[in-house]
Formats: structure tokens, sequence, C-alpha cells
């Protein structure tokens, strides 16, 4: 492949999940219009949602899933041995995602609410690269296709790729919306990364923070702000650490 | 019953037929059609920087296509971006632009992964320019730092081609390492065939360099200038033409008589974008290349 | 410029042709605010009823129609290492119905950029020569202050524009594509009585002003408080977000970025709109930021609309809606920002 007169690399990739609803590889196997194209740019090894072939030669290892096993952290390793890139997919595999609420109770009492009499072995939630190196991340709840697509094709370009530095809101403008925190609802756009073209706010759901922080992340002015609305900290606290993802952003202050 | 608007078919419009021709400005035109330019070589400067030579392929869009030194334009790698880069070469020569590319972003990345042959697009000129007609009869006192050769060629190639019209030519020049030395291959003709004072200094040697060390400014020592019949063209970072302009207004120069370019990343370059703006002024408009007198009162400029 | 009036029967039978020949834009009520507020968009209505023509403002300004947050500059068709350009100005006439003087003046603003300038923006003149503008007039709300910046009255860049004198509209025509509109509605010619009570109508609405902003020697104070520390109290609440520019009628700053089609058979060139407070604004190749804190570039924003624009066009950018003061989650806005300026009583 050659583009420009530039040589295309031809990458061995491979998917993997972990503990999620695999919804970010659903992501990629099902905007059909594009999914020929993008499959020839690349060369699948595993991909559990698309074929049931499977080989252990590949060069790049997407993880989709937060690790909460001792047997998904050895997987892990072994994947980490074998791939020259790990790119965490998603807000599990990049923060524990929505499964990182789990740390807000005892294994113990999560184990008996959820399996009763029958109880399994499970670790509090970590992301991937708690467990191992990662070399890229990309978040969102579940994963943009289009931004996915062009990761990989910068991937196979060979040149670097730059997620947006701004938040949420400048797309969110762009898409006609009204403020939500004008509609009395706590939104995280101010501080969230865009990229996603404001999928909640377009529907009336508030920014979560799936996509972790926007470079410029002003978060004691948004917290005063919210607090100035009359919301409590336990409220706030519950949007800011749904994913996980804003943790380094709402932690930092004392 | 209903109104129908008519419609306005603005592509029927005269200025759909020709190029666009950006050195008529306020002229209507296809502002974002670029003129089609091959590569047609490549030189290796150091392990950041190369010179690229384009052509452009059509005959009637490469006779348009005039500059002054110190303009710039805007080079498109179709899919991966448009950079604006300072045209580092003779004004004179129709054949080809020159352009002194380091490596520095996504666009320019791939620039250096090209070979001749390939296809790229080009949007231009731009900007002010060097005033050369001005400097006639003068000294002229060239003054670069790091990359800040490259635009500097442009005028460079321009005194040499009217060397008899400009009194004594100094060229100074200061890099980090030698390694970083560009163009190196051309100081002995400068010097030899056209009369230039040409004196480097790097800030961190190797073994093998035998010229000064230090910044800049500690050039100063051994270049006499008289202020009076002098015009200064400094071209660098920031820090250093402040430092440099400092100097020369403690030696007499006035500071309309220094001309220094400001580097900004231009979208458009044509004063719409907004991205190159320093204070109340548009690098790709009012500069790149400005008196000290006229930066040293814009906000943020330094 | 031609006087006539048309009953506001006739003006609804006008207006629901237009909609019946047209795409035509006018205001709409699409949101509630916390307090039950209406909010108000420009949106493409389907009969005159849809239309709010008593509306407040709306939210984001009708910049977008003439501006697109996203536009495509040009595509670039491959074909293996060879390529072609394509570029398109194809727009289709549309009318937007109900536009008040403010935005009518940020057009006009707009047009000493795009159409004026020093390269003309043909993306800008197709938009702007194939928008029909109908212009209404309004009460100014409490927080509006295009007053202060002589935004108040539109003299041109429409096409008709209207004044409620009772039971009719006292109407100024200024195209001839609308003349020829009204070939089939009944105007009429005005009469004394009409031209008493539009005098009138605009003295009332011209007494109603309650917010005033002082620009007299504001763009020489921009360069003099440049340091200020206004800036940085006005900075750290500043949360980045770009909301400010994305609703202001005149900010029209962007970013260009190209993307490639998967299929590698094409690639797209677009403009996407910008704002000078998003922390990348000033990066240059190499990665280094000429504006990285959030006070300088707020400052700049201020400085661009009234000190930067000034010098260009002999008029501040600002036209005076507030749209951004109030879109601003962090509450900045700005006649708090230029008074607090003008005082320098910091707290």
């Amino acid at each position: 492949m050659e583009y420009l007169g530039i040589e295309l690399k031809k990458p061995k990739v491979s998917f993997f999940d972990f503990t999620c609803c695999e919804g970010c590889q659903l992501q990629i196997a099902n905007k059909e219009d594009t999914l020929v194209d993008f499959l020839s740019l690349v060369e699948v090894v595993n991909f559990r949602e698309i074929s049931s072939e499977k080989k252990d030669h590949y060069e790049i290892a997407f993880i989709e899933g937060a690790i909460s096993r001792q047997d998904e952290i050895e997987r892990l390793e072994k994947i980490r041995k074998q791939a020259k890139l790990v790119v965490a997919l998603g807000t599990c595999a990049c923060y524990g995602g929505v499964n990182s609420l789990k740390k807000r109770f005892s294994v113990e009492d999560v184990v008996n609410e959820v399996y009763g009499h029958n109880p399994v072995e499970t670790l509090p939630v970590k992301s991937v690269k708690e467990v191992v190196a990662v070399d890229f991340e990309i978040p969102g709840c579940p994963i943009s296709k289009a931004e996915f697509e062009s990761i990989i094709l910068h991937l196979v370009l060979g040149t670097e790729f730059r997620f947006k530095k701004y938040p949420v809101c400048v797309e969110c403008k762009q898409n006609l919306n009204h403020c939500l925190l004008d509609e009395g609802k706590i939104c995280l756009g101010p501080i969230t990364r865009a990229g996603c073209n404001a999928v909640c706010i377009n529907g009336k759901l508030p920014c979560y923070g799936c996509r972790g922080p926007a470079e410029e992340n002003n978060w004691p002015s948004l917290k005063q702000i919210l607090t100035e609305k009359g919301f409590s900290p336990e409220q706030i606290d519950e949007k800011t650490s749904f994913f996980n993802s804003l943790t380094e952003v709402t932690k930092n202050e004392s | 019953m209903s109104y129908e608007i008519p419609r306005e078919n603005i592509a029927a419009e005269p200025f759909m037929a020709g190029p666009p021709d950006f050195n008529r400005k306020s002229r209507l035109m296809q502002t974002d059609k670029v003129y089609e330019c091959m590569i047609t070589n490549i030189v290796e400067l150091t392990d950041m920087e190369k010179l690229f030579h384009l052509k452009i392929m059509d005959p009637g869009e490469s006779r348009l296509f005039t500059f002054r030194p110190g303009q710039f334009l805007m080079l498109e790698l179709p899919g991966f971006g448009e950079i604006p880069i300072s045209i580092s070469g003779s004004s004179a020569i129709r054949e080809r632009i020159g352009l002194c590319i380091r490596k520095a972003g996504k666009v320019t990345n791939m620039l250096h992964k090209a070979r001749i042959g390939t296809k790229v697009g080009v949007r231009g000129p731009f900007g002010t320019h060097f005033p050369l007609e001005r400097m006639v009869g003068h000294n002229i006192l060239l003054i670069a730092g790091g990359l800040g050769l490259a635009p500097l060629r442009a005028p460079i190639y321009w005194v040499n081609e009217h060397r008899s019209e400009y009194a004594d030519v100094a060229i100074m020049y200061g890099t980090k390492r030698p390694k970083d030395i560009l163009f190196d291959y051309q100081f002995d003709m400068w010097g030899k065939i056209y009369n230039y004072d040409i004196h480097l200094i790097v800030e961190e040697p190797d073994e093998n360099w035998k010229g000064r060390v230090g910044l800049i400014t500690e050039l100063f020592n051994e270049v006499d200038i008289d202020p009076h019949r002098t015009y200064a063209i400094v071209c660098g970072p920031p820090v250093m033409f402040k430092f440099v302009c400092n100097h020369l207004n403690q030696v007499g120069i006035p500071m309309d008589r220094m001309f220094v370019t400001l580097e900004r990343r231009m979208h458009c370059g044509m004063g719409k974008c907004c991205r190159c703006m320093v204070g109340s002024t548009f690098t790709c408009v009012d500069g790149p290349v400005m008196d000290y007198w006229t930066v040293m009162n814009l906000k943020e400029a330094i | 410029m031609l006087y006539k009036t048309i009953s506001k029967a006739n003006f609804k039978v006008f207006i629901n042709e237009v909609i019946a020949g047209n795409v035509t834009i006018a205001p709409k009520m699409t949101d509630k605010d916390s307090e039950g507020n209406p909010v108000y968009q420009f949106q493409q209505v389907y009969a005159f009823d849809e239309i709010a023509l008593n509306y407040t403002k709306t939210y984001s300004s009708l910049k977008n129609f003439f501006l697109p947050f996203k536009e495509s500059l040009s595509t670039f068709q491959f074909d293996k290492n060879e390529w072609k350009q394509k570029i398109e100005y194809s727009i289709h006439p549309r009318v937007i119905v109900g536009v008040r003087a403010c935005d009518i003046n940020g057009l006009l603003k707009l047009d000493n950029v795009l159409m004026k300038g020093k390269y003309p923006s043909p993306y800008y003149v197709a938009r702007r020569t194939n928008t029909f503008l109908i212009g209404l007039d309004h009460e100014p709300m409490a927080d509006c202050f295009c007053q202060s910046l002589n935004s108040d009255e539109a003299l041109h860049g429409f096409d008709l524009f209207l004044t409620d004198i009772g039971d009719k509209y006292f109407m100024q025509i200024n195209s001839s594509k609308a003349f020829n509109l009204f070939k089939n509605v009944q105007i009429n010619d005005i009469e004394t009585e009409d031209e008493e009570k539009y005098i009138a109508e605009k003295k009332r609405i011209a007494s109603l002003f309650k917010t005033r902003v002082a620009i007299t020697g504001l763009s020489n104070l921009m360069d003099i408080e440049f340091e200020s520390d206004v800036w940085k109290k006005w900075g750290d609440k500043c949360l980045s977000c770009g909301t400010c520019a994305m609703v202001c009628p005149t900010c029209y700053c962007f970013t260009v970025t190209e993307s490639i089609d998967v299929s590698l058979k094409f690639a797209l060139k677009e403009k996407v709109l910008y704002s000078c407070n998003l922390v990348d604004f000033a990066e240059v190749a190499g990665g280094h930021n000429f504006r990285p804190e959030p006070a300088t570039r707020l400052k700049y924003r201020f400085y661009h609309q009234h000190r930067g624009f000034v010098e260009s066009y002999d008029e501040p950018k600002c036209v005076g809606c507030n749209r951004c003061g109030i879109a601003c989650p962090a509450g900045i806005n700005p006649i708090d920002v230029i008074h607090d300026l003008r005082m320098e009583d910091v707290k």
C-alpha cells in the first residue's frame, strides 16, 4: 500500500475483551459502510465479534475492558509480552469505567449482591495501565468509531494522532445545544475532552466525563459553579466518579 | 402561491475561471485553491532539516507565482494538513521554489518521508517582505539564530543578484551545536564571490569545532557597525531577536531599520482565522516581516 | 430604500408563501432553562405559526448559517500517487425571518472581514448573497447593551426590515429581490399616521435600554490595562470551554483540519470554527504555546473585540447582545468585565 508515494504499513492487530460489555468492539464492527475499507488497512488476527479465527502473531493489541480477576491479570501480561503496542480501548480499559463503581463497596458485599450463594473470585477494579505498560489510550463509553478509524489511519500512515485538547462544550455549542447546567443538571462537559461530538448532550443527557479530562480543565471553577447552583458535594462526587475518568482532576485540589 | 428567491451563483463569477492570484489582495478569487507542485529535489541539511525544491506544474500558474524575500506560502500535503513555510530560495528563479523545512509536526514529519516526484500543493505568497529597495546604498547586517537562516536565504539571494547596489554585507549566524548549522556549503560562495563578512558561533561545541563559542550577541565584538548607514535583518526565536535588537538599538540603529520575522501558526494566510494574531496584528497579513519598532509596540509579540 | 406598510394579516400570507417556496429559518422555542424561561434558536420552519416572532433573543446567534461550525473547504481525490483538488461554493437560497438589528450589525461586521477584507471569502460570499434577510424591531432585554455599541439600529445589510406599529408593520424594502416578492401581496404607501407611529415606536424602544457599557476610550484602555489584575480575576473563573465564541454573532476565528477517508481514496479539508479561549489556540509547531494561561486567552478575546478589530475596521467587534454572558457556564459577561476594567475595583 502507498499513499502520496509514502509507503504504508499493514499492522497485524488483535482485539481482546476483559471486564466490559464489548460495546467498543461492537462500535468498530457495526459501521458496515466503512468496515471493509477499515479491514483492508490492517490484518485482523483476533477479533471475537467478527471472526472466530485466533492466532498468536500480532503487533498491536487492543484491550477492551477493565481488569477485575487474577486470571485476567495473567492473560493481560501474556498479551503485553506478545504485542509491540498495547492500546487501551474504551473508558473501562483506560480508567476502569463503570466497573469502578465496585470501588464504593467491599469486595464481599459486591460478590454477595451479585452472585449470592455461588460466590466467584474477584478483585478491586483496575485500569489496564495499572497492570501493564500501555502505549496508547482511546477513551470513550463507547469509543467513537470515527475517532478510532482516524487513529488507525494515523497508525498505518505512521503519523502522530492528537486528541482534541479542548472540552466537550465546543462541540456541544456547535450542535446548537442549550447548556444543561442552565437546565439544572450536573454536566461535566466543561472539563471533559471533546471528540464525541457531544453525543450525550445532543440527547439531553449530561456529560459524565467518559473521555477523561480536557487538557485545560478548570475543575475548581466548575466545582464552585455547581456548588453555587445548590448541588451537594455528594451529588457532585457521584457524577465525577461515575467512570473514574476524572479522578486525576477532581481529587487533585486540596 | 409560493415565491422562490432566485439563486446567486458564485461559481459562475469570472473569478472562477483563472487561477487565484494571491498578489492581488481584495479581489474575489478561489482563495483555497492550491497550485499543484512536484517535489523536484530534496537536500538533507541536518537530522532535522531538509531543503525541498518545488516546481509548480502548470506553466500559467508558475508564471503567476512571484514573491518578495520574506514572504511565506501555505504548503499543502493533502490529507495531512497545510502549514505556513517561509520561502527560502531566490525570488529570481521561477523554475523552483525552495523551502527549508524542520521536522516539527504532523505535516513536516510526513514531508520528511516524501520522495522526489511527490505531488504537493501551495497557496500564496502571503505576508509582508523585507524592504530591500529601501536598503539600497546601505550596509546590511543579516543576523540569524538556528532555523532563522532559512527565511534569510531569500534576502541573501536578492542581495547576491543586486550586489553592486548595496555596501558592506555581514552575516552573523549562531546555532546550538555545530551539527545544527544550515547551508554551510554556501558560506564559502557567499564570502568569496559576494564578499560577505561571515561570522559563526555555536553554544555547545563538539571536539571538531574550531570557531567561536557562545551566544550570538558575542559576535558583536567582531563586527563594526555604522549605525547611520546600516539596516539589520534578524531572524530567530523571540528571545534571540529581542537581545539582538536591544543591542542594535544601543549601537544606535533606529528601530525602524531593524526587521524581524514573527513565527505563528497560520491556518489561512489571509487574515481570517485569527490564529496568528499578535495583539491587534495579523502575522500573516501585517507580517511576518515587521520592523522592530512595530514589534516592540505590539502586545505579546516577544 | 423604499418605505411601505403591510398589514399583519398580509404579512402572514406573505411569509407562508415565502416558506412554501424556500428553506426558511426563524426563531423557535427549543428548550426551557431551570427557571422556566423559554430558550430560542434559529431553526428551519414550515409554517408561519411555528415562528416565535416575539422571541427574546436566540441562545446561539445566526452566524452558523453564514459561517457553518464545520465547512468543507475542499476535497482531494486520490488516484495512486496523483491527486486532484475539488472546491464547491454551491448554496441554495434561504430566507431568515425575524432577525434583530444587533444580529444584522453582527453580519455587517463579518462582511467587513469576509467580503470586503484583503481576501474575500468565496464561501461566505456565496452564503451571504444567497440569504434573504427579514429584520424585525423589538424591545431590548434587560441585559442588551447594543445601544452602547451603536448596534441597535440596522441601516443596511438586510432585504426587509419591519417595525411593529400596531395592526401593521412599517417596512423598509432594501433589495429588488424583496420588492419583487410583493407583486402579489398588497402593501401600502406610508401615511402621516404610520410615520408618527414609527417614530414613536423607535423612540420607545430606544428608551427601554437598561444596560450601558461605556465604550469611550476602551480601545486604549485595553492597551493600558494589559497587565491588569482584572484578567487574572476573570481568567481564574474561565473554563476555557469556548462557549462564548460559539454563540457569539461575530466570532469568526477557525482552525483548518484535514482527514483522510478510510478508503484512502479521498481526503477532506475542513474549516472548523474555533475559540481564542481554547488551550491550543496560539500553539505553534513544536508545541510552544504563546498563550498558555486562561487569563491571557480571555484577555485576548476582549482585546480583539475592542482593540484589534477597532484598529482594522474603526469599530468594536462586539454588538452588545450579551449572548456570551448568558451562555458562559462560569457567569463571565462582558458587562462586568468591562466595568471591572474601567473601575479597577478588583476584590
